[in-house]
């Protein structure tokens, strides 16, 4: 053998040993965090959420100083894989979990915990009136079916409004969210024709861009910039990014015939509308809601938690009892109503506490009295 | 007893003292082991990363085949249903890349060329920080500076221009028909910024390049009688071309990469149009956009195959850059290979 072989194999077999070793560390550290800070929270997901959960564990700490918890919002899809592959205690999602999803998570449950509205937003050239449209319009616009102001459809919705000749740009979230499933899933109620041919998702294929006159922009600040940017243009935005910036948004025609203007009551309607129709997985879309005060574009942002196979139960009884108080404690309430979400009515709160009544850690019941 | 104890701690010192010493005099072997191990487990890295694109798409590249790459004119992009075609994204992030590069190239040259032959002594250390600073800005910044007044203050204008001089001649039309959105958020936005980002670059290694060449090549031209004009284009860049093309290839790197700015300026549409003015995709933002909230396997595979994809091509595109360095630097003297 000679030297510069007998090197590469030293090489290689250090090589080794350090890859060996990083990976034996990486196990032996996670498991020791884990049974030694009991009481460190880890949950992650949905972006939607994010801005209620952080002011509710920091909220939560004066409460319970003793209960650390951490969400992170790595998105919808991150959440549902880290609680499937048990790497987060609990995750937040926008998305329902698939079929799929709920045979490789085993023991998985969903909880609403919140709803948010969706909004929409404009600049029209000459226009400093509060528009109003409807589903139908809405549809027709975001499926290039409606490309003028002054469509007679438009025009009939706002009486008194004078509607430039202006081609309509619609600008549409370019990143994955749950704000543009909420606007889809609307848009599919609205619409049959819309169901049928683009649906819903964290991200659909736009019928505008197609046509050529939308145009995506990232985040709610995106999409806001480039309503801003562009004459003549119309977005969505979450309620709670239309507040913070004090962007004029417009009222809908609900399904009753009513004009609504979105707010945390408008949305606590559409949350009763639905309240009785609850899938077992707890899940429901609250969209096209026909309250009389009901804002249409809605939706829920779920909590997912394993209801069975939780082994460290201090931290599931500590897990439990923060979402308890999310889900009953006025200050909790009166904070995610000042961000623009809406927490759960009773006739939606007492199902989802009965539900979380039944998770179990070890075979006994954590929540004594839910 | 005291006496002979100190001794032997004595002893015992120096003995210590021999080992470090024969360890430091010795120390080729195990410094060699240490930096052979070192660019090992660079290319341990870039395998694993290629390893683990390839198999976490498995499932996208049995289901959407062939068809996920086939250029085309009405590309779907569709998580809903489950279409994915790539297209508009590879032909995004080539169309911006290369037309980035020829609008930077020039400039850069040019810049190098003052900042190492024509600049006053004095300007040549402040300009060029000024320059290196460029390089230096977040590209987040450049996204930013870019929706709020690079776009609406000078895309939007020039793209209304070109759209409608070059929009109507025949064959150019297809690249250059508008109209550009009041934004100006299009494929030709994209490419302007990335243009700016990219020109500190190339920039600041082409003059190092022209800094590098001896001052007696200089001097012999002159003295053949040549001007100045004519040392700079026969002589300093013929010398030091292989250098230009190693500058011009990290410029293409960082313009194939680029994401954050691309995704602010870019329209984010995958409409799939081939025109300059209209907004568009590309690779790394569709990747950068979707990926998080991505829910069911089919679309979060489809984007690493992406991923696939955009790393294929930028080792593709390095490969030939580099036997192109190669070839160019043959017929060079030694010192003036890159």
């Amino acid at each position: 053998m000679n030297k510069k072989t007998n090197s590469m194999m030293v090489v290689m077999l250090v090589a080794a040993l350090i890859l060996s070793a990083c990976g034996t560390a990486a196990n032996a550290s996670s498991s020791t965090s884990v049974s030694s800070i009991s009481s460190q929270i880890n949950g992650a997901g949905s972006t939607f959420a994010l801005p209620v959960y952080s002011d509710w564990t920091y909220t939560y700490q004066s409460v319970n100083p003793s209960v650390t918890l951490n969400y992170q919002g790595i998105g919808s899809g991150g959440g549902k894989k880290g609680i499937i592959d048990n790497t987060l205690d609990f995750a937040g999602s926008d998305a329902v979990l698939s079929a799929e999803e709920y045979a490789a998570g085993k023991d998985l449950q969903m909880y609403p915990t919140l709803a948010g509205a969706v909004v929409p937003i404009y600049n029209i050239e000459g226009v400093s009136q509060i528009l109003v449209l409807d589903g139908v319009v809405l549809a027709g616009i975001y499926n290039a079916t409606i490309t003028k102001w002054n469509d007679p459809a438009i025009a009939a919705l706002n009486p008194g409004v004078s509607l430039p000749d202006a081609s309509i740009t619609a600008v549409h979230r370019s990143d994955g969210s749950g704000t543009t499933e909420i606007f889809t899933n609307a848009l599919s109620a609205f619409s049959a024709d819309w169901k049928a041919n683009v649906g819903a998702s964290t991200s659909v294929e736009w019928p505008v861009d197609k046509a050529g006159t939308g145009i995506g922009g990232k985040g709610n600040q995106g999409v806001a910039a480039a309503v801003q940017n562009t004459p003549d243009s119309i977005g969505y935005v979450e309620l709670s990014y239309a507040i913070a910036n004090n962007i004029t948004f417009a009222d809908m025609i609900n399904k009753a015939g009513n004009k609504v203007t979105a707010s945390a009551d408008t949305l606590a309607s559409a949350m009763n509308d639905f309240a009785g129709s609850f899938t077992d997985q707890l899940t429901n879309t609250i969209v096209d809601g026909p309250g009389a005060t009901s804002w249409p574009i809605a939706g829920y942002t779920y909590l997912i938690l394993h209801t069975s196979s939780m082994t460290d139960c201090t931290k599931a009884k500590n897990l439990l009892d923060f979402f308890k108080w999310a889900l009953t404690d006025p200050t909790a309430a009166k904070h995610a109503a000042d961000l623009g979400y809406s927490v759960l009515p009773d006739a939606v709160r007492t199902q989802v506490l009965a539900k979380m009544g039944e998770v179990t850690c070890n075979g006994t019941t954590v929540l004594s009295n839910p | 007893m005291e006496r002979s104890k100190s001794v032997v701690n004595r002893r015992q010192t120096a003995a210590w003292l021999k080992r470090i010493r024969l360890l430091l005099h010795y120390g080729d072997r195990p410094w060699n082991v240490l930096t052979i191990g070192m660019a090992v487990l660079v290319i341990l890295l870039m395998l694993s990363i290629g390893i683990l694109l390839w198999v976490d798409s498995g499932q996208a590249r049995s289901i959407l085949g062939l068809g996920f790459l086939k250029p085309t004119s009405n590309a779907s992009w569709n998580p809903v249903s489950g279409n994915f075609q790539a297209w508009p994204f590879i032909y995004g992030t080539l169309a911006t890349s290369l037309v980035s590069l020829i609008l930077a190239v020039p400039i850069s040259l040019g810049v190098a060329v003052f900042l190492a032959e024509l600049c006053p002594e004095w300007l040549r250390l402040p300009l060029g920080w000024l320059f290196e600073l460029l390089a230096a800005i977040p590209s987040v910044v450049y996204g930013l500076w870019g929706i709020f007044v690079f776009l609406p203050g000078v895309v939007e204008p020039v793209g209304s221009f070109l759209s409608s001089t070059l929009g109507s001649v025949p064959g150019l039309s297809l690249f250059f028909h508008g109209p550009i959105p009041g934004s100006g958020a299009s494929l030709l936005a994209a490419s302007l910024v990335l243009s700016i980002m990219i020109t500190p670059t190339i920039a600041a290694i082409a003059r190092d390049v022209f800094l590098a060449v001896p001052v007696t090549q200089r001097e012999a031209s002159l003295a053949l009688g040549a001007t100045r004009w004519e040392t700079i284009w026969k002589v300093l860049i013929p010398y030091g071309l292989s250098g230009i093309l190693g500058a011009v290839i990290l410029g293409l790197g960082r313009a194939l990469g680029e994401t954050m700015a691309v995704t602010m300026v870019v329209g984010n549409s995958t409409g799939g149009s081939l025109s300059l003015m209209r907004p568009g995709y590309t690779m790394s933002s569709i990747i950068a956009n979707e990926f998080a909230e991505a829910v069911t396997v089919l679309h979060s595979q489809a984007l690493i195959e992406i991923g696939l994809i955009l790393f294929i091509m930028t080792l593709v595109l390095n490969i030939l850059a580099r036997l192109l360095v190669w070839r160019v630097g043959r017929g060079m003297p030694k010192e003036a290979r890159a």
